[in-house]
């Protein structure tokens, strides 16, 4: 049997997410990584939106997705509420990954437009900064 | 806002085309609708449609889904029509997912989250989709109270904040009695969605609106790539005044015929010719519709056997130029997409082109075309949606031409199949009989209501011309049998 490959993720998708964790980075406590700080973030507008299930099941396909990429990512699980734990620091310097899988899936199902307004509310300086909307037409994901 | 002391109430726009004429003007504001029908029939994309179309930032729109479809392909599927502006997304369009609210706490946490979301958001508009699912756990005799109670307080949230609401879900017609749910709405909008043969017809029904006159029956309707288009039963034409027309009368384009006509035909009547294949029905209807345009009367064709440009070629073969006025758009033809209409849409097509062309003059060719055009489902109404479809085109002063394939019998004659003779004030007839050995052709006048006409029986031919009249057979008897015998004074 072939191991699974890994999903390759989109420049673009992948400039998006650094945007966001650059954002996330600023206001940083050290204790968990920016780019984990970007999946809580969106963690409870996205439970709105689907529910908490709805979300759980998106995060955990998206940390799937990110622990064929690295396996340090296998010390992350995801709690009933969505939220997710560490279990150590070793995942932080690759727990980008997950925030881009995430962003990933987000663009496949709903689409660029979309998925900024949803990013617009809950990083309201996204927008007009580096990448604007229409610079994400290569987005789709590639398997 | 009060009128001689009553309550205004403010009829919003439904977003879906045609829906507002059958909502009689409308959807009353703060009004408590239930949207119900089978899995797929375009309950979400309406509820989208009236949500898109009237929410703001200031009065934004609450959906709340709950059991039903996931909201992430939802809006995936959702954003494909039209009428989605992902402008309002997150801002005067506000997803809620309760889901887990209802798994956690029931049909009371259920309610408190909606009206605290209510309460924060102040929303002109609230949406629960799929409400069927909230109360499925609750059905049951020992539960009626519970769900009876919970639907009594839920619409009182709703209406008392003054918000325009819907309920989506997922009902069978079975369940409309003793049902507390449907009693609590202020309308109840019934969606049906039903295979026939190779087509699939989609029906909308208003059961119930309170505070309003909406037009009663079914109404088919489309969900096209901007939603879902309503097709009134009464086509937009309630309340408008028929036009009376001044009767003068209308060129057939061939004055022969217009003299056994006593004038020509009388304006806004509906004209049929009926007759065999090849006796140059399409013909007389394409020499009516050129003889308007040079009277500068803008016409239509509906045809459903050739492409516009075929016509328009046929036609030029006779020296009748219809691509000129196609051109100057005076004339339309139009093609209608054969096999899955339904005749309210056909009719909209119609109106749609009448109001453009602002024409005098319709030509249907041929009624057996338009019949076999109709879904399947459709065609067990042909003779009732063609009377409403007539009225409703000569009510605007139109004067349509019809024609009609008959089978030709050398044993029995017959004005008209499908027993539409009714529908129409004119009827000119055609046939072929044998004569010398010849197969020739004669027209007669049948009927013409309310007007004097020649009873002459007149053998015409089709010539580079298009259709000739020559004199009355004066010297044969039983010519309508198709087998006439010379009769003594014809010298034999």
């Amino acid at each position: 049997m072939q191991p699974m490959k890994a999903t390759v993720i989109p420049s673009t998708t992948r400039d998006l997410t650094e945007r966001l964790i650059a954002l996330e980075r600023c206001e940083a406590d050290g204790e968990t990584a920016p780019a984990f700080r970007v999946c809580d973030k969106l963690r409870r507008p996205l439970s709105m939106l689907m529910g908490t299930q709805g979300y759980r099941a998106l995060i955990s396909r998206a940390l799937t997705l990110a622990q064929r990429e690295s396996k340090l990512l296998t010390s992350v699980r995801v709690k009933e509420d969505g939220a997710l734990e560490c279990l150590n620091s070793e995942a932080f310097p690759v727990a980008a990954l997950l925030a881009k899988q995430l962003i990933a899936l987000l663009l496949s199902f709903v689409g660029e437009a979309v998925t900024l307004r949803l990013l617009d509310d809950v990083w309201p300086t996204l927008r007009g900064s580096e990448t604007t909307q229409g610079d994400l037409d290569d987005s789709k994901r590639q398997s | 806002m009060t009128q001689n002391g009553k309550v205004k109430i403010n009829k919003l726009p439904s977003g879906v085309l045609g829906l507002d004429e059958i909502l009689g003007g409308g959807l009353p504001e703060f009004s408590f609708n239930i949207i119900a029908g089978a899995p797929g029939c375009g309950k979400t994309t309406l509820a989208h449609q009236f949500m898109f179309a009237n929410a703001t930032e200031e009065r934004p729109a609450l959906y709340f889904t709950v059991l039903g479809e996931p909201a992430l392909k939802m809006l995936r599927y959702q954003q494909q029509y039209t009428f989605f502006e992902v402008e309002k997304l997150n801002n005067a369009v506000r997803f809620v997912n309760l889901s887990q609210v209802l798994i956690d706490g029931g049909l009371e946490a259920v309610l408190e989250e909606i009206g605290k979301q209510v309460n924060s958001l102040n929303p002109g508009i609230v949406i629960v989709d799929s409400f069927r699912s909230v109360l499925r756990s609750k059905t049951g005799p020992a539960n009626e109270i519970e769900v009876q109670g919970f639907m009594q307080r839920l619409a009182l949230l709703l209406t008392s904040c003054e918000a325009t609401t819907f309920l989506i879900g997922e009902y069978a017609e079975s369940e409309l009695q003793d049902n507390p749910v449907f009693t609590v709405a202020d309308g109840l909008f019934w969606l049906y969605q039903t295979v026939e043969r190779n087509s699939v017809v989609r029906k909308l029904q208003l059961m119930k609106l309170r505070g309003q006159m909406s037009v009663p029956g079914l109404h088919t309707f489309r969900i096209t790539e901007g939603g879902l288009q309503a097709f009134s039963r009464t086509l937009g034409l309630t309340g408008k005044k028929r036009k009376v027309p001044a009767r003068k009368r209308l060129s057939s384009g061939i004055p022969a015929l217009d003299e056994m006509m006593g004038g020509g035909i009388p304006e806004g009547d509906s004209l049929l010719i009926a007759g065999a294949s090849g006796t140059g029905k399409s013909l007389l209807a394409t020499q009516f519709i050129a003889a308007g345009i040079r009277a500068g009367e803008p016409g239509i064709v509906a045809v459903f056997e050739e492409r516009p440009d075929e016509y328009a070629g046929r036609a030029s073969i006779f020296g009748l130029d219809l691509e000129t006025p196609i051109r100057d758009g005076t004339l339309e033809v139009i093609y209608l997409r054969p096999l899955d209409l339904s005749v309210d849409e056909m009719m909209q097509e119609l109106l749609d082109a009448v109001k453009r062309t602002d024409a005098k003059r319709l030509v249907i060719d041929s009624l057996a075309g338009f019949e076999m055009a109709l879904a399947p489902g459709f065609r067990a109404d042909f003779r009732e949606s063609l009377y409403r479809m007539i009225f409703a085109l000569t009510g605007l002063g139109i004067t349509i031409l019809s024609t009609l394939e008959m089978e030709e019998s050398f044993t029995e004659f017959r004005f008209s199949t499908y027993s539409i003779s009714f529908l129409t004030d004119d009827i000119i007839r055609l046939r072929y009989v044998e004569i010398d050995g010849q197969l020739r052709k004669i027209m007669m006048v049948v009927k013409m209501r309310g007007a004097a006409h020649s009873p002459d029986i007149r053998e015409y031919e089709i010539t580079a011309d298009g259709v000739t009249i020559g004199e009355r057979l004066a010297n044969y008897s039983e010519l309508i049998t198709g087998i006439p015998h010379k009769t003594e004074s014809s010298g034999n």
